[in-house]
């Protein structure tokens, strides 16, 4: 598979105006001091699948946060296709979340009252929306849950509940979607399923995703990987192999 | 592991808050009822008369049924005058003095009364260093007088002065002013015993110096075998005033009365902070099922641990309920109910029966809210931690619906038994009926919310539309929220309207019985002097008069079937009653109310015979000549004046009802008699003020709602703050802080919707059967305001205490909640 070079840049301020994400000069610091992100720039294109790694304390979920609308960078800024975020108040940041960002998470956050039906259309509703059946349907039967719409996330297994919850996802349209270590909590079999369903997603739909995982096999599913170390990015690759990514992770573990 | 439970129990502050308090409260609340009720049991009268009698002898002052506590007499059972004679012949007693007392007052020139108790002339003797100013008396027509009477009524020694002593009216001559710390009159011994039919109410000895415990022993040899008391020390409180001893045997039965209703909602309030508690750490407990606990482990995790948790609660509650029991005994001593004097018995066995009793309610509590956590087989366990537990079980719904069924079983008690007693079951009934309503809530919650969902609109608003969904998802939960507040409005509505409805039923009954124009007392002779009646009954305008007066019989009543001896009150009335009560007279006659006679309330045979103890103990056998239909008002049993005189303190009668055309003109005529007092109607209806009876009542229902709406309080926001992961939740789905403010209002509206209904429900039965046995109509006698006024409370503390929480939970961020959260 040939993939376009020019589908990540790390480096100067540049305003892109299709990217899906961008992150201009982004540094994080918790009270106390801790930088954990230092002048991170970067700029996700549509339609890319980009993981990112690196080892507990590298960053990795801080630019996560900070890249989808959840925390708000120390200084720096964000945008979301196109609407730069950090500035907005937190109630606009959740409308703006809502309509352009999906979230997948390693505990599936399903909300265990709701049938998976009424999970997977939640966002819609929460936004003022018709919840749209049609689209729920495709999606659902996306990601192979269509026999189960009326069940409750207990009644599903971890992998279909983690299938679900990318549905919920995708139910917007959003701009991008994130997945925080969405395999953390699979057998190695179902972790798997996972991974291709989000490999076929930005395959088929176009759909950008930026994950964030440890995991070097889940890694080498995305088409460019991230290697973070201390807050700043320290390395880009393309292809690699999980053999590749374990090692290089180690290095950088190791410095 | 019981450390691993601790420093998880550690964040969940809230939950650990409602604990405590509850602990603290039940504790404070069930060691405060154990101090009055063993008050009642040990606590002894302070000496005052007899400080200086080394040994009392008096007569039994209590009656002692089989298997049963001892009931206290109220009237004086007296002793003969000769046993005093026996008693001086024994070695070392230095005197022996027979004491009697009886109403007696001296009046002024102007014919004013003075009220003094009289005594014989050796009670001086008993007083510290009595100041004796003249001579004593000797003949029966002489008397001293205290100093303090002296002064009031203007005598002094020398002086001739009328005087009123046991209902009879003479001229004496004062031989002595004496001082004495109580206004007393004093005649010659013999002149004294005259007034008591020749019998003395107790015997005070004397003894040689160091010798008081020889004479004690030396005095019951003596006597022999006679059932007489021989008291020495702090004992010779009680003989002073068998009255106030008596007093203080109601304590047991008030305790025991609030007992019932106040364990029911410790237990409730308590096992609802505890199974919130321990749901807020369902998955800490699966995890450690997972790792190997059994489930007897885990539930004995969960009891110790709560165990721990409520210690210092408890010991803390048990100290402060001596101050409240304290609190308690100064209402009493203020509504009348308690002789001044009469202390608190302040022993440890109240707090430890308390921190006993709380911790079997805890250890249960706590095993019971992890049993079904702890059963799970180890993998499902924590799995289903996440969620909670998904169908409410069959079994438990089917307990509650026969518990609530069961509980308007017993509400039919009072339609049955028209008596206080009856009536008591009221509130009982509706506590458990909210007690089934926490065991079938869940099923019913779900039924509720599923016919909401189906009814809500397509495009409804996703707040909404979220806190429909929760309630129904979230059954348990909501029902845990909702049977809280029901059993507030359940608990004072039945509670409440009990005692308002049984007032005006008494008060009812009262007012229909009384159909007299005059009463006439004369409190300040002690009693109506003996030739009082006679004077009314030949007063102008009198068409009838007759005298009533009330006592305490000791009547044996069937209690669930068996016969129990009750303290009971009772009229003393002659034939002459028919004409100024109506006692609603069912069968017999009132004019047959001669010798040894008695009328019954309620369903008894005319000419059998029953038999049973007067005020001062004496077994009596009398006849039934009538039965009346007004027992709620009057009491069970009607004495007649034959058989009950000689066997009242006084042996007077305390009052005289008048039926006339022409109340002016007699009360005019009456009122040259400065000694009786005239009043309007009966004056026997309770309708003027509230009675000291509904006043505890409602100091106890202040207390416990307090108690109960501070446990509502807290679990709802303990319940409430453990649902910050689940907020979070919604937030990083894409729900703002404002929408969940508003789907958690929804809820509290849901939830104060169904507890309103539900108790309402709950409480309307029992109210109603109450309401048709009393008054016979459906609905109770009460404040108008009380329904509009408890909806409002409840549904502020359930608003409040949703909200505030709510405002915490959703202040951080999301992205700091999903940091806590992993």
């Amino acid at each position: 598979m040939t993939r376009p070079h020019h589908a990540l840049r790390t480096g100067p301020f540049e305003t892109v105006p299709t990217a899906a994400v961008t992150l201009a000069e982004v540094s994080k610091i918790y009270p106390g001091g801790v930088r954990a992100l230092d002048g991170v720039s970067l700029t996700v294109d549509r339609g890319r699948f980009v993981a990112v790694m690196g080892p507990s304390g590298s960053g990795k979920s801080t630019l996560m946060h900070c890249a989808s609308g959840l925390d708000t960078p120390t200084s720096g800024k964000v945008f979301i296709d196109g609407t730069e975020i950090s500035s907005l108040t937190e109630n606009r940041r959740t409308e703006l979340r809502r309509r352009n960002v999906g979230f997948v998470f390693q505990s599936y956050n399903l909300v265990p009252s709701l049938t998976i039906a009424d999970n997977i259309t939640l966002p819609l509703r929460l936004a003022g929306a018709a919840a749209d059946q049609e689209w729920m349907r495709t999606l659902a039967g996306r990601v192979g849950l269509t026999d189960r719409l009326s069940h409750r996330p207990a009644e599903l297994s971890g992998g279909q509940q983690q299938r679900a919850a990318i549905a919920r996802a995708l139910i917007a349209r959003p701009a991008v979607l994130f997945a925080d270590e969405p395999t953390g909590a699979l057998d190695l079999r179902t972790g798997r399923n996972v991974l291709d369903l989000l490999r076929e997603l930005v395959n088929e739909l176009g759909q950008t995703v930026v994950m964030v995982t440890h995991d070097p096999a889940a890694a080498a599913h995305a088409d460019l990987v991230l290697i973070m170390a201390d807050g700043h990015i320290v390395d880009t690759l393309t292809g690699a192999s999980p053999t590749t990514l374990a090692h290089r992770i180690a290095t950088v573990e190791a410095e | 592991m019981l450390r691993l439970a601790l420093q998880t129990a550690r964040r969940r502050v809230a939950a650990l808050v409602a604990v405590a308090c509850a602990m603290f409260g039940g504790a404070a609340l069930v060691t405060g009822i154990g101090v009055i009720a063993e008050s009642g049991l040990r606590s002894q009268m302070p000496v005052e008369r007899l400080a200086r009698a080394d040994v009392v002898v008096s007569a039994p002052q209590s009656h002692q049924p089989p298997e049963d506590l001892p009931i206290g007499l109220p009237e004086r059972n007296r002793l003969p005058v000769e046993l005093t004679e026996r008693l001086a012949g024994v070695p070392d007693v230095t005197a022996v003095i027979g004491d009697v007392s009886f109403p007696a007052a001296v009046l002024s020139a102007q014919g004013t009364p003075v009220t003094a108790s009289g005594h014989g002339w050796s009670a001086t003797r008993l007083a510290d260093e009595p100041g004796v100013t003249g001579q004593p008396p000797t003949r029966p027509d002489e008397l001293a007088v205290d100093a303090g009477t002296a002064a009031a009524a203007g005598v002094q020694a020398g002086d001739r002065v009328n005087a009123v002593v046991a209902g009879r009216t003479a001229q004496f001559r004062v031989t002595a002013v004496v001082t004495s710390p109580e206004p007393g009159l004093y005649f010659a011994d013999d002149t004294a015993i005259q007034f008591t039919e020749r019998r003395v109410d107790f015997i005070a000895i004397q003894a040689a110096p160091g010798r008081t415990d020889n004479v004690a022993t030396a005095v019951r040899e003596a006597l022999g075998d006679n059932d007489l008391v021989v008291s020495t020390g702090a004992d010779r409180g009680d003989v002073e005033s068998p009255g106030a001893a008596a007093a203080r045997s109601f304590l047991p039965a008030l305790a025991g009365s609030m007992a019932g209703v106040t364990l029911l909602i410790i237990g409730f309030i308590v096992a609802g902070a505890l199974s919130v508690s321990i749901a807020g750490q369902r998955r800490d407990l699966a995890l450690l099922r997972a790792v190997g606990a059994s489930p007897k482990q885990i539930r004995g995790l969960a009891a110790g641990q709560a165990t721990l948790m409520a210690a210092p609660a408890l010991v803390l509650g048990a100290g402060a309920g001596y101050l409240l029991a304290d609190l308690f005994r100064g209402m009493l001593v203020g509504l009348g109910f308690l002789p001044a004097g009469l202390p608190l018995t302040v022993s440890p066995f109240p707090a430890v029966a308390a921190l006993l009793l709380l911790l079997l309610v805890v250890q249960a509590a706590a095993r019971g809210s992890a049993w079904r956590t702890s059963r799970l087989p180890a993998t499902e366990a924590v799995s289903e931690s996440r969620v909670e537990p998904r169908t409410p079980s069959k079994t438990r719904t089917y307990a509650g619906v026969l518990l609530i069924v069961a509980a308007n079983v017993i509400a039919v008690i009072p339609l049955v038994s028209q008596t206080s007693l009856g009536a008591n079951t009221t509130a009982i009934a509706g506590i458990l009926a909210t007690v089934g309503l926490g065991l079938c809530g869940p099923a019913m919650v779900r039924w509720v919310s599923s016919v909401l969902a189906a009814k809500l609109p397509a495009r409804v608003s996703a707040p909404t539309w979220l806190a429909v969904a929760n309630t129904n998802g979230y059954a348990m939960r909501v029902a845990g929220a909702v049977t809280t507040l029901a059993m507030a409005v359940v608990f004072t509505l039945t509670y409440t309207l009990t005692q308002t409805t049984l007032i005006t039923a008494i008060d009812r009954d009262v007012e229909a019985t009384g159909k007299a124009e005059l009463h006439v007392t004369a409190p300040a002779t002690g009693g109506l002097p003996q030739d009082a009646l006679d004077a009314i009954t030949t007063t102008p305008g009198v068409k009838a008069a007759a005298p009533v007066s009330t006592t305490t019989v000791l009547w044996p009543g069937s209690v669930f079937g068996q016969i129990q001896v009750e303290s009971s009150s009772a009229l003393i009335l002659t034939p002459a009653a028919a004409n100024v009560l109506d006692l609603d007279v069912r069968s017999g006659d009132l004019n047959d109310l001669t010798g040894a006679t008695v009328a019954v309330s309620g369903d008894a045979d005319l000419g059998s015979e029953v038999g049973f103890h007067l005020g001062d103990g004496t077994f009596v056998k009398a006849k039934v000549v009538a039965t009346y239909g007004r027992g709620l008002g009057i009491g069970e049993v009607v004495v007649s004046r034959d058989l009950a005189i000689g066997h009242t303190t006084s042996g007077l009668d305390q009052r005289i009802l008048i039926r006339t055309d022409d109340p002016g003109t007699v009360r005019a005529s009456l009122a040259s008699n400065p000694v009786l007092v005239v009043g309007e109607g009966s004056g026997l209806a309770t309708g003027t003020g509230i009675p000291p009876e509904l006043w505890i009542n409602i100091v106890v229902l202040g207390v416990l709602l307090g108690y109960l709406l501070l446990g509502i309080a807290n679990k709802l926001v303990a319940s409430t703050a453990q649902r910050r992961a689940e907020l979070a939740n919604l937030r990083l789905i894409g729900a703002t802080a404002r929408q969940l403010r508003r789907m958690m209002r929804r809820e509290a509206s849901v939830i104060c919707g169904i507890a309103l209904v539900t108790g309402l429900v709950l409480a309307a039965v029992p109210i109603v059967l109450l309401s048709l046995g009393l008054l016979g109509q459906p609905w109770p006698a009460g404040p108008v305001w009380l329904l509009p006024l408890v909806m409002g409370v409840v549904v502020v503390i359930a608003f409040a205490a949703i909200e505030l929480p709510t405002w915490q939970a959703l202040r951080p961020p999301p992205v700091d909640a999903r940091n806590h959260q992993s």
